[in-house]
């Protein structure tokens, strides 16, 4: 078990938290012993347990460490199933910790939510404003992986975490599928999940960028017309999709525009399929504007290519509430996986509800 | 081995060799940034380095 600090009071606590850099600068709660077991009891874990190792610092997640980050957090104990998830995701090797947390591009984990745990376990957000705040388990869960990054992962801004600017989303980047407001299957059933199965995907990406699409149900084009609109706010030359022609992306269908495209006789396979069509660029743009990474088509610089390696690799969603716009989120592309998406099914069967304990 | 760390990733780099079980790597400071400084100027940083990339290989 982890040793334990002193301080006067909670205030003082707080100070010495914030000296130590164990904090995102915003305060605190106080871990402090009966909160964080109090957490731990909700997981029905051993606090030993080991989830995964976290780099650049290769600290080892216990389940009390995590605890103790959710605590922090201000999260409740009903979510220690989604943040045990996430962190259980973020040490998978295919995610590429080390090289997120250190890359100078400002990439972020972002936690998407599917199945029942986004009540059970939650509520989660998913509509209106579902990035933004307001929201307790998404404000708190997507904090709890960050203090994991930064006390366990080693996570420190211009020591190990090299980001040129950082990002919003590494206080906190969390939301839930719109799953009753989609139009098409929830998006962990397209990742070999099934529909009753609670899964946390993690997607290391950019912030999300708006996509203004202002629809027209006469307009017999309408599908195909937002899907050219998606398409640009993913891979415009500046992405690093765009630029290194690797890894993953997210597109948060608003449920206005996921309507347009289910309408028009879209699944979410034939979206991805589309807007990879769409995503394929001009190599004489690629020459011209990729610098150094330029030169990957300099042999060959006449037609296409395409921004990703395969369909799939355009994550399609839905949330957020009724309006013109969807998100965008392109990612980084690096590293040994290409900043892959990792999704962790939801493991509540040991979860334990502590009567008159819901708060943290 | 040796490896090269510009000077704005130095801490970052001392890190990673702590983490990874490799806290007497041998490095190699450069400034910062290389990258976009054009031929000439890299060609000037790699002669002003040579020597002490060729000394950390020697006594290694």
């Amino acid at each position: 078990m982890s040793d334990f600090l002193e301080a006067e009071n909670e205030e003082m606590a707080l100070e010495q938290l914030h000296d130590m850099g164990c904090t995102d600068g915003l305060p605190v709660v106080i871990p402090t012993q009966e909160r964080v077991v109090r957490c731990i009891l909700a997981t029905g874990l051993d606090g030993d347990m080991v989830l995964g190792e976290l780099g650049p610092g290769m600290g080892i997640a216990t389940v009390e460490k995590v605890a103790t980050a959710a605590v922090m957090a201000g999260c409740k104990s009903d979510y220690m199933p989604l943040v045990v998830a996430a962190v259980k995701a973020a040490a998978k090797p295919e995610f590429d910790l080390s090289e997120l947390q250190a890359t100078t591009h400002c990439t972020a984990p972002l936690i998407i939510i599917n199945g029942p745990a986004r009540e059970t376990c939650g509520p989660v957000a998913s509509g209106y404003g579902a990035l933004g705040p307001g929201h307790r388990a998404n404000a708190s869960i997507g904090r709890a992986l960050r203090l994991c990054l930064i006390n366990i992962g080693g996570g420190k801004p211009g020591i190990s975490d090299m980001a040129i600017h950082g990002h919003p989303g590494k206080f906190t980047y969390c939301l839930a599928e719109a799953e009753e407001e989609s139009p098409f299957p929830p998006m962990h059933t397209s990742l070999g999940f099934d529909e009753t199965d609670s899964v946390v995907t993690l997607l290391g990406c950019e912030a999300p960028h708006s996509c203004l699409y202002s629809d027209n149900a006469d307009d017999p084009e309408d599908a195909e017309k937002l899907l050219k609109i998606l398409s640009v706010g993913l891979t415009n030359i500046a992405t690093n999709n765009a630029v290194f022609a690797s890894g993953m992306a997210l597109v948060c269908l608003g449920p206005k525009h996921a309507n347009v495209l289910a309408r028009s006789g879209h699944s979410r396979e034939s979206i991805q399929q589309r807007l990879w069509e769409l995503t394929h660029l001009l190599k004489a743009d690629h020459i011209r504007y990729g610098g150094e990474f330029g030169k990957a088509f300099r042999d060959n610089p006449e037609g296409t290519y395409p921004a990703f390696k395969v369909p799939q690799h355009i994550l399609v969603m839905v949330a957020g509430g009724v309006g013109l716009y969807s998100m965008v989120m392109p990612n980084w592309g690096g590293a040994g996986h290409q900043n892959s998406a990792v999704s962790v099914q939801v493991e509540s069967d040991f979860f334990c509800a502590i009567p008159g304990l819901g708060g943290a | 081995m040796v490896s090269l760390i510009t000077e704005d990733f130095w801490d970052q780099g001392q890190f990673v060799a702590k983490s990874l079980g490799m806290p007497n790597v041998p490095r190699v400071k450069l400034p910062h940034p290389v990258a976009g400084l054009g031929e000439a100027k890299i060609e000037v940083i790699a002669a002003s380095i040579i020597e002490e990339i060729l000394n950390s290989f020697a006594n290694e």
